[in-house]
């Protein structure tokens, strides 16, 4: 029994391993692929420089960069001040509020779409800052339990007590007590609603919106390689990305574990 | 759970004051609550009411019944389908790697499986689907190096635009979806309870039939319904492959929505949306009970 897992925890990985990056090594490959005038397969920066040459990349990227970023300020002003208050004096209120954050998890993107489609005003419609305004929306299932389990092992309640025992006020307690133990759970979720927002495409193509990731779906249908080329620099950003995410809910887990 | 209704019964038996006390505790949380009236319930309110008019505005279940006919049955068929197939699909493989590296993998190496597939279930979309196109399409490098190694899968019908196609593309983020939602469960079966049972005398076999299954049951399934919800709803991937030659529900709705097909009811997008929202919490409901009761002894 424990010689045959012994061997199953090398070949499982190995299978990890090819299930991961065939798909990605191949599309790396590919992403390279130009063909020669006589029609000859080779490979080249070509699809790349194509890429750059495309006045729509970068005002498509800037564009994706801008509504994430004014996501992850909503996040900020909004959804991790009302975490903060659940913790420290509403507690009868987190188990409601914590059903309800999760709703969007439960109902359809596609389902949503249709429904801001129905319900929004037209000069809501108009502009595209509706979409950051709906990216917090779908990331907020995420980043209410980042920050939910981020703080669930840190005793704010006490140490605020504590620290206007001691004789600081509020805004000292929020800024000097408060901010800098929650730094790195608020941080996963500005991670989080960063990355989700710039690779959002469901909502964002349903309300006629054009977004990195939508234009992308575009120029497939006049360049694959070029679709495919970008795919792999967009995938390689949200790796990055990612896994910084990953890297710091892991610090989150580290330093809620010492504080218990 | 037991902390807040501890504290709101510590409230109330200050006296009379407890509403006041909650209204002003609830105060800064009308923000959120606000924002979220705003942006989420009454899109979603609306759907549910437009669904149910008919294209003189008055009450009426005809995009309902429109929805039950072909083209939209065998849209809803297909879309339960491909659910079910790609939880099938990736939630036993899943779990048996989730085992194997929580048997015999180290912390390190069970904190990068973690993240991994944390980035890995979040890389669904686009970018995923011409990740499969430049590797299993016609022109596909795993497909050339098996030609070149003499397997032509394309000559045996294979084709990535397809319904099985889909399903196999799904697997991708549904399979590191598995791993994330159903380690913590295999975490919490503690090496004592298996000491104890050996003790007594299980095989390991008994060990599996009599507690190891039983306790992994509800996070399995659980866990097998958010993959299902999952690939029933996926919008991204199925839109950048298929060219309308497969009907899922959300493709319908997005071709709908984009006006390309003219239909005899204006709001037969939103019965399907409804119907979507429906199939979805039917799965979506029984995983969040299933998960919250379990989080009670996994901690």
């Amino acid at each position: 029994m424990k010689k045959s897992l012994s061997i199953a925890l090398p070949s499982t990985l190995a299978i990890a391993a090819l299930f991961i990056f065939l798909p990605f090594g191949s599309s790396a490959e590919f992403s390279f692929r130009s063909y020669s005038p006589e029609g000859k397969l080779m490979h080249s920066f070509a699809p790349y420089q194509w890429i750059l040459q495309q006045p729509e990349f970068m005002s498509h990227l800037l564009l994706s960069f801008k509504l994430s970023l004014i996501a992850v300020a909503f996040t900020a002003i909004l959804v991790v001040p009302s975490v903060a208050w659940l913790h420290l004096k509403a507690q009868s209120f987190r188990s409601i509020i914590e059903v309800v954050t999760i709703l969007p998890l439960v109902i359809p993107v596609v389902a949503l779409s249709i429904g801001v489609q129905a319900a929004f005003p037209d000069w809501l419609q108009s502009t595209e800052y509706e979409l950051p305004l709906m990216y917090v929306i779908l990331s907020l299932p995420f980043t209410f339990r980042i920050l939910d389990n981020g703080l669930q092992a840190i005793p704010l309640k006490t140490i605020s007590e504590a620290s206007r025992g001691l004789g600081a006020n509020w805004p000292k307690t929020i800024i000097f007590v408060i901010a800098p133990v929650m730094r790195s759970a608020v941080a996963g979720a500005f991670f989080l609603t960063f990355a989700l927002s710039l690779g959002e495409f469901t909502l964002t193509s349903l309300l006629h919106w054009d977004t990195f990731p939508t234009w992308v779906t575009s120029v497939s249908q006049q360049n694959i390689i070029g679709a495919i080329a970008l795919s792999v620099f967009s995938l390689t950003v949200a790796f990055v990305v990612l896994l910084l995410v990953g890297l710091f809910s892991s610090q989150t887990k580290k330093r809620t574990e010492v504080a218990e | 759970m037991i902390n807040s209704y501890g504290s709101s019964k510590g409230v109330s038996r200050k006296g009379g004051t407890f509403a006041r006390r909650n209204l002003i505790i609830a105060l800064p949380l009308i923000p959120l609550i606000a924002y979220l009236a705003f942006f989420f319930f009454w899109p979603m309110v609306m759907v549910v009411t437009d669904s149910l008019k008919n294209n003189d505005h008055h009450w009426s279940f005809i995009n309902f019944t429109t929805i039950t006919h072909k083209p939209y049955s065998t849209a809803f068929k297909n879309s339960i389908l491909l659910g079910a197939l790609s939880a099938l699909f990736a939630s036993i493989p899943g779990a048996i790697f989730a085992y194997i590296i929580e048997v015999r993998g180290s912390e390190k190496l069970k904190g990068f499986v973690t993240s991994l597939s944390g980035v890995l279930a979040n890389t669904g979309g686009v970018p995923l689907a011409f990740m499969f196109i430049a590797t299993f399409g016609a022109q596909g490098s795993a497909i050339k190096i098996l030609k070149a190694l003499g397997i032509d899968l394309y000559s045996g019908g294979f084709t990535l635009f397809s319904f099985t196609g889909i399903v196999f593309v799904y697997l991708y983020f549904q399979i590191p979806l598995m791993v994330i939602i159903f380690s913590p469960a295999l975490h919490s079966i503690r090496n004592e309870w298996r000491d104890a049972a050996k003790n007594l005398g299980a095989t390991p076999r008994k060990f599996w039939r009599t507690i190891g299954v039983p306790l992994l049951f509800p996070s399995f399934t659980a866990s097998f319904l958010l993959l299902f919800a999952s690939g029933f709803a996926a919008y991204a991937t199925a839109r950048a492959m298929t060219v309308g030659n497969i009907a899922l529900v959300p493709l319908v709705i997005g071709t709908l929505v984009d006006g390309n097909v003219q239909v005899d009811q204006a709001n037969v997008g939103k019965s399907l949306a409804v119907g979507m929202v429906i199939v979805s919490a039917l799965a979506m409901i029984p995983y969040l009970i299933i998960q919250r009761r379990a989080r009670r002894w996994q901690q």
